[in-house]
């Protein structure tokens, strides 16, 4: 069935696909190279091989520190925009939303927008309402950014509901809640599930709106940033190379969540 | 429910975003209009900080290399990354998730970490020069890859790729099969199929890419700053100074209206020419 000039094809894509590939990866080999050997202006010197560097970053209190403060802001940002987003699914897919395309643009807008006009508009919101930035404001700028993400999910899982289970479960008596609890609620479980996962990874990493809103709380992002500016340093590709692994590992267990949600919706 | 109870639910469930969303986006619109006085911020109408941004030959060159910058990251993209996407979308079983597990990846690897070690690869004695140098291709390390546009243009090429690969995949896994095969049974060969047939069913994935790539180039201020230098100034990033070190904020956020208005004249754009394509 295959034709000659289809294999050619295939072959010449799966050309630029390797070398792609090779783009996209080669510079994260690069740095975990970087954080094993000493490399100099002479060469690599494969004689040095060490994980010195990653010792040394269990004594380095600031990133430590800057760790814990990405991993708490995400989590409590994670769970509000989880909530936010169940309630505010529902209310578009189940209750008959007034402006449900106003509801669906306000929820989407910071995904949407360039970072930086999320970051800009909440800097000025935080400034002329005279709040201080820090972990408060942290926390609202990535819950307002991972919203999105959250609520898609979760939307498309409502919709790919029978309304009948609904109708089914008011008919034997169920009041709203009820039925929420025990037939909307383990359906939707999974949806929200996932999108915490890929909610949590994005607010790890986000930067751009961060910037904007942190004050003098510090994120792993932004202290890396600021490594960076004063230079390349071992330790620096060390921590680099843990963060690139987890989001590996984390991408993995997001993509493996979301074909298996795919292939339960086939059957 | 009745209107005034509907109401009632409207407001509770949308308190928060609006307060957190549309509420802060119309201060920052309102903070355009405002301007400096010495190191104060004085709420009153006036135009001047947009007069100044487009009277101002150096700031809209800037604005304007920004734009064409953008254009060729998307284009960059587009050209590698469709490809890519139909590859993808013509393997079967699990070769078809692995593959496309491992092109998306990079979108959840960190950002500041991407462009910290596009940065040893690009730099005089970076990785590219060695190989190049190596290999005998150039004499002597080459001066184009760092601190400057072209490191700026290949940094966010290879960020942003991901972005643009996943929604031409989606658009093109939803085309039907029988589609692809009627074509064939009629007659038409692998490249008038692809013409007729698959490349216009995969337009608004195509488009929603491209928008992606855009819209994210155009606000980045940080990739300008790591790998562009003194020479790499960008839009993002004379905005970010409005913010820092100049310190104008209301003439940083009439130039942000103007990326903003950008932005979504794009999406707008995008959003009308794809919804032309489905029908």
């Amino acid at each position: 069935m295959h034709s000659r000039a289809e294999r050619l094809t295939d072959v010449a894509l799966g050309l630029i696909a390797g070398a792609a590939l090779f783009v996209l990866y080669a510079p994260v080999l690069i740095g975990a190279l970087f954080s094993v050997v000493t490399v100099d202006r002479a060469g690599i010197h494969w004689e040095t091989v060490s994980f010195q560097w990653y010792g040394k970053l269990l004594d380095n209190q600031s990133i430590l520190d800057a760790i814990r403060t990405t991993a708490i802001v995400g989590g409590i940002a994670v769970c509000l925009a989880a909530i936010l987003a169940v309630v505010l699914a529902l209310y578009v897919e189940w209750e008959g939303a007034l402006f449900r395309r106003l509801v669906e643009l306000v929820v989407y807008l910071p995904f949407l927008l360039p970072p930086i006009v999320t970051g800009l508009s909440m800097l000025i919101f935080f400034v002329g309402a005279g709040v201080q930035r820090g972990f408060t404001t942290l926390i609202i700028g990535h819950t307002v950014f991972v919203l999105a993400v959250i609520f898609r999910l979760v939307q498309t899982r409502l919709q790919s509901l029978a309304k009948s289970l609904v109708e089914a479960s008011a008919d034997l008596g169920a009041s709203r809640w009820q039925t929420l609890r025990w037939v909307l609620w383990p359906q939707l479980r999974p949806a929200v599930a996932t999108g915490a996962i890929l909610a949590f990874t994005l607010s790890f990493d986000e930067t751009l709106i961060s910037v904007f809103v942190a004050g003098d709380t510090t994120t792993l992002p932004l202290r890396l940033w600021a490594m960076m500016r004063v230079g390349f340093s071992p330790q620096i590709n060390a921590l680099v190379t843990i963060v690139l692994l987890v989001s590996i590992m984390l991408t993995i267990v997001i993509g493996m969540r979301l074909k298996s949600t795919d292939q339960r919706d086939e059957e | 429910m009745r209107l005034p109870l509907r109401i009632l639910a409207f407001v509770a469930v949308m308190a928060a975003p609006v307060l957190f969303v549309l509420v802060p986006i119309v201060a920052f619109l309102v903070m355009s209009f405002w301007r400096m006085d010495g190191q104060q911020i004085v709420p009153a109408a006036t135009l001047a900080n947009y007069a100044a941004f487009f009277g101002n030959e150096a700031y809209l060159r800037t604005f304007l290399l920004t734009l064409v910058l953008c254009a060729e990251v998307t284009a960059i993209d587009l050209l590698v990354g469709y490809p890519i996407a139909y590859f993808i979308s013509r393997r079967h079983g699990r070769s078809r998730y692995v593959l496309l597990l491992l092109f998306i990846m990079p979108l959840f690897m960190s950002y500041i970490v991407k462009i910290y070690t596009m940065r040893s690869i690009l730099g005089l004695d970076g990785f590219l020069n060695k190989i190049l140098v190596g290999s005998g291709l150039l004499a002597r390390p080459s001066l184009l890859f760092l601190y400057n546009q072209t490191a700026i243009l290949m940094t966010m090429a290879v960020i942003f790729l991901p972005f643009v690969i996943l929604p031409i995949f989606l658009s093109l896994e939803r085309i039907p099969r029988n589609l692809i095969q009627a074509s064939s049974d009629l007659g038409a060969g692998l490249a008038a199929t692809f013409r007729h047939v698959i490349l216009p069913l995969s337009l608004p994935g195509t488009i929603a890419g491209a928008l992606f790539a855009f819209v994210l180039a155009l606000g980045d201020f940080i990739t300008p700053q790591m790998v562009g230098g003194p020479s790499g100034f960008t839009f993002g990033r004379v905005i970010w100074s409005q913010f820092g070190l100049a310190y104008n904020w209301p003439f940083g956020a009439a130039m942000g209206v103007t990326l903003f208005a950008v932005s979504l004249v794009a999406i707008v754009a995008g959003g009308y020419a794809s919804r032309r394509q489905r029908v």
